[in-house]
């Protein structure tokens, strides 16, 4: 019933951006600097090419400019047509994307809807192993079965009506699919290609995308180099000839780097020299907000956290100012919440307390513990990856609790997948944690908290938050999913299964000769075909 | 002296092969595993992503395959760079830390010799002194602050060289990095040469060959050199191996695409076959030089004979 009456309003979302070209608006009396080329450094090296099987923040960052999707986002992380020129709901779990005729790839083969259905079952496909298979197709009919090996990729609700026309079934309803859609891992896929060459059909010269640009180079560990695509149906408006991808791990040698001119573009900057760099160099430091949460983990089902308001009592009284103005310094929001500003299908549910006075938080943690008979001495084990940055955090957390509460946290610091692997098997107390989301909608997050989610490292269970969620969660009419999602993460809230810090951002050093960064991309996707460079 | 260089070979393998076999083990006794992250897989990727890397298997068998592909000169599929082998890998670092270190170790030899005479023949003069300066400030100041102060000097401030990175063995890259080794190296070598040399022109073979009226340049290039340089070249060789393989401080400031980054890497993602590869790489050339250097002794004093 609820499904019927909003139908009328999924028609008037329907989109028709026929045509419409969305690279860098130049602002005007814009004056471009003969040669368009950029180099950027990239973080870490990328663990594939292969859209199906990557993973990190780096490998997709090089993949949103060698592939595209069926959207796209633009530099202000607004979703806008790529390989489908428009797209329509035509009931609550069929989406029908109308592809654009003069999309090709890069060898020049027009792209048809059958190279999106060979990509998207190539992806979910447990024999493709990607670690994404799971988490993107779970929204797709049978998805689920298919990446747990239950169902023949085949089964996958990704249809080809015609050559250019692709429809998609979904589970459920999802509200956010055109959104879901922009990432390369539901691209589409050369087929000849990948048959030929097997697993180097990523390598420079074999590779056939359908991106801005092409792979012309790849050193491993030392650079990734890639060139405007001329067969790009939007090349016209694509500025950028040659994009440099630099691996470089080491954020101090990045700054340097970019101080000498190697580079026009740093990956992220290191904790502790925000304010300094901001002073030195005011036009260039950029920073922007990013939809991720830094948070800790409790153990709910260790003795020690049994009880909510031991729990509630620990998290009051971090003070999440001073975290976030001296000692990771580097222009990080505080959070009270799971849900972080900028996040669609859910608010932010800060804490009623988070506006008190500290003395007045101190005495109603010191008061909690009381009636759940923790005494000042107590210790509990505190486990992070050994990381100068998340040193920084337990340190300043220990020494709030200690000199608060009286509370002493006996920290143990170890490798990342020595953590990753204690935190899903739950053999800690308190875990550092945090998560970047994987797509722009409050489920993402929710995933952390929610029952049975493979993803929950907290091990709590709100049943009636569960139950409202997947009440919520299938609803067609965005006003009431997102008071019933809002309303389920305050409810899981409440418990404290984790402790909220710091919403993440990303100061980065970029050269004012650099168009096109934005600083309103939630999710950091920017793409090079949005980028120019200014006359200088 | 060709009996010995073959023995010493043949004895080489079973050295390589527990090597291989001690860090196997250790490697898969490390908690955490190549496919732990935030992100749990779901059973069945997980399932098809160890039968690709055959540790589905009992370790045993995994071991024996393992060796299977060794001996046939492959080093297997990186577990974290899924479009390269680890022989793709090495064949693309190894370049670049033998470039690096090689030209850094000859440069070192050549400077550190020379700088350490000079300072042992001048004991307590003001070369002597400004050796055991360098001597002291190379091995005080480590290398993660030395390596930033030349960037801010040459490459920011001045603009004579670049900050980092790896243009296809183009010079300019490579003198930072060649110049922080070297300095690093000559504190070593020098410190050595000089304090050996020093010890050598006490002997009573050169009170000999002075009482017979020798001039000083013969005394110190015919007899008194060839003694000297045995210590030396006893520490050229775990000298060569680290800077060679281990300069990952070097690596790192100015952002090289070498060995040493590539292991450290390598044992954070638990990529098991790229630290084994290099593992073997690193025992192999660690043998080889350790046999180079036996008979440099060889040549350097007759009494030695093999």
């Amino acid at each position: 019933m609820q499904l019927r009456i909003h139908l009328t309003a999924i028609a008037a979302l329907t989109l028709a951006l026929a045509g419409a070209s969305h690279a860098a608006d130049l602002p005007p009396g814009t004056q471009l600097h003969p040669t368009q080329t950029f180099v950027r450094s990239n973080g870490s090296e990328p663990e594939s090419m292969d859209p199906a099987v990557a993973e990190t923040v780096p490998a997709n960052q090089i993949l949103r400019d060698l592939f595209e999707g069926l959207t796209a986002t633009d530099t202000t992380g607004k979703t806008v047509p790529g390989v489908a020129e428009s797209w329509k709901q035509t009931n609550p779990t069929t989406w029908v994307f109308k592809l654009r005729t003069n999309a090709k790839f890069s060898n020049g083969d027009p792209i048809v809807a059958e190279d999106f259905v060979y990509g998207i079952r190539r992806f979910v496909d447990p024999k493709t192993a990607s670690p994404y298979a799971a988490t993107f197709g779970v929204f797709l009919l049978n998805g689920l079965e298919v990446a747990q090996g239950k169902k023949p990729p085949t089964e996958l609700g990704v249809k080809a009506l015609d050559k250019y026309t692709l429809e998609i079934k979904t589970q459920d309803p999802v509200l956010f699919l055109p959104e879901l859609v922009a990432n390369t891992q539901l691209g589409p896929v050369h087929k000849a290609t990948v048959e030929k060459w097997g697993k180097d059909w990523v390598k420079p010269g074999n590779m056939v995308g359908n991106g801005a640009f092409v792979l012309k180079d790849w050193q491993v560990n030392n650079r990734i180099v890639v060139e405007k695509n001329p067969q790009y149906w939007d090349a016209a408006n694509v500025r950028l000839t040659k994009v440099t991808y630099l691996p470089i791990e080491d954020q101090f040698a990045d700054i340097k780097l970019w101080e000498s001119g190697e580079t026009d573009y740093v990956y992220q900057m290191p904790p502790g020299v925000f304010d300094k760099y901001k002073a030195q160099y005011p036009k260039e430091l950029r920073n922007q907000a990013i939809i991720g949460v830094r948070y800790y983990d409790y153990q709910t089902k260790d003795p020690a956290f049994k009880d909510v308001r031991v729990r509630k009592a620990l998290s009051m009284v971090i003070d999440r100012e001073i975290l976030s103005k001296r000692v990771t310094a580097d222009g990080q929001p505080p959070a009270y919440s799971l849900i972080v500003n900028g996040v669609v299908g859910a608010d932010p549910t800060p804490y009623e307390w988070s506006t008190w006075p500290m003395d007045k938080k101190v005495a109603e943690a010191k008061k909690l513990l009381e009636q759940a008979g923790v005494k000042p001495g107590t210790k509990y084990s505190f486990s992070y990856n050994t990381s100068e940055y998340h040193k920084k955090m337990a340190v300043f957390v220990a020494s709030e609790w200690k000199t608060k509460l009286g509370i002493i946290m006996e920290t143990e610091t170890m490798e990342f997948k020595v953590l990753a692997k204690k935190r899903h098997d739950g053999s800690f107390q308190i875990a550092r944690n945090g998560w970047l989301a994987d797509y722009n909608d409050a489920t993402t997050f929710l995933a952390l908290v929610r029952c049975d989610s493979d993803q929950n490292t907290n091990f709590h269970c709100n049943r009636e938050a569960e139950a409202l969620i997947q009440k919520g969660n299938p609803l067609t009419d965005p006003a009431k999913r997102k008071t019933l999602l809002t309303q389920a993460s305050k409810m899981i809230l409440d418990d404290y299964p984790i402790i909220p810090l710091v919403q993440y951002s990303l100061p980065r050093l970029i050269k004012s000769y650099v168009g096109g960064y934005s600083e309103l991309n939630p999710q950091d996707h920017y793409r090079s075909k949005d980028f120019y460079i200014i006359k200088h | 002296m060709w009996t010995y260089t073959l023995r010493r070979v043949f004895a080489a393998i079973p050295t390589v092969l527990v090597v291989i076999t001690v860090c196997y083990l250790l490697l898969h006794a490390t908690p955490g595993g190549p496919f732990d992250s935030d992100r749990k897989v779901s059973a069945a990727v997980l399932a098809n992503l160890e039968a690709k890397y055959h540790l589905d298997l009992p370790l045993w068998q995994q071991y024996l395959l393992y060796l299977k592909g060794l001996l046939q000169g492959d080093l297997g599929a990186s577990f974290r760079y899924a479009d390269w082998s680890v022989n793709d890998l090495v064949a693309a670092a190894l370049p670049v830390s033998l470039s690096i270190g090689g030209i850094a170790m000859v440069i070192s030899v050549l400077v550190g010799v020379s700088l350490g005479i000079f300072a042992a023949l001048r004991q307590n003069s003001v070369i002597d002194h400004f050796v055991m300066l360098l001597g002291n400030v190379g091995s005080a100041v480590p290398s993660f602050v030395l390596g930033p102060v030349m960037i801010i000097i040459f490459a920011i401030a001045l603009k004579w060289l670049p900050a980092g990175g790896w243009h296809d063995f183009e010079f300019r890259f490579m003198i930072l990095p060649i110049a922080l080794l070297t300095i690093i190296n000559v504190s070593t070598i020098g410190r050595v040469m000089r304090g050996s040399l020093i010890e050598v022109m006490h002997s009573n073979f050169i009170r000999t060959a002075r009482a017979k009226g020798l001039p000083t340049r013969v005394v110190v290039l015919r007899h008194a050199l060839k003694p000297a340089l045995l210590p030396v070249v006893s520490v050229l060789g775990p000298l060569a191996i680290s800077s060679i393989t281990a300069a990952l401080v070097t690596e790192t400031v100015f952002s090289l695409p070498g060995l040493g980054k590539l292991i450290v890497n390598g044992a954070g993602n638990r990529d098991y076959t790229l630290v084994l590869g290099l593992v073997v790489l690193i025992t192999v050339l660690t043998v080889t030089l350790n046999l180079l250097v036996d008979l440099a002794y060889a040549w350097l004093d007759p009494k030695i004979r093999y």
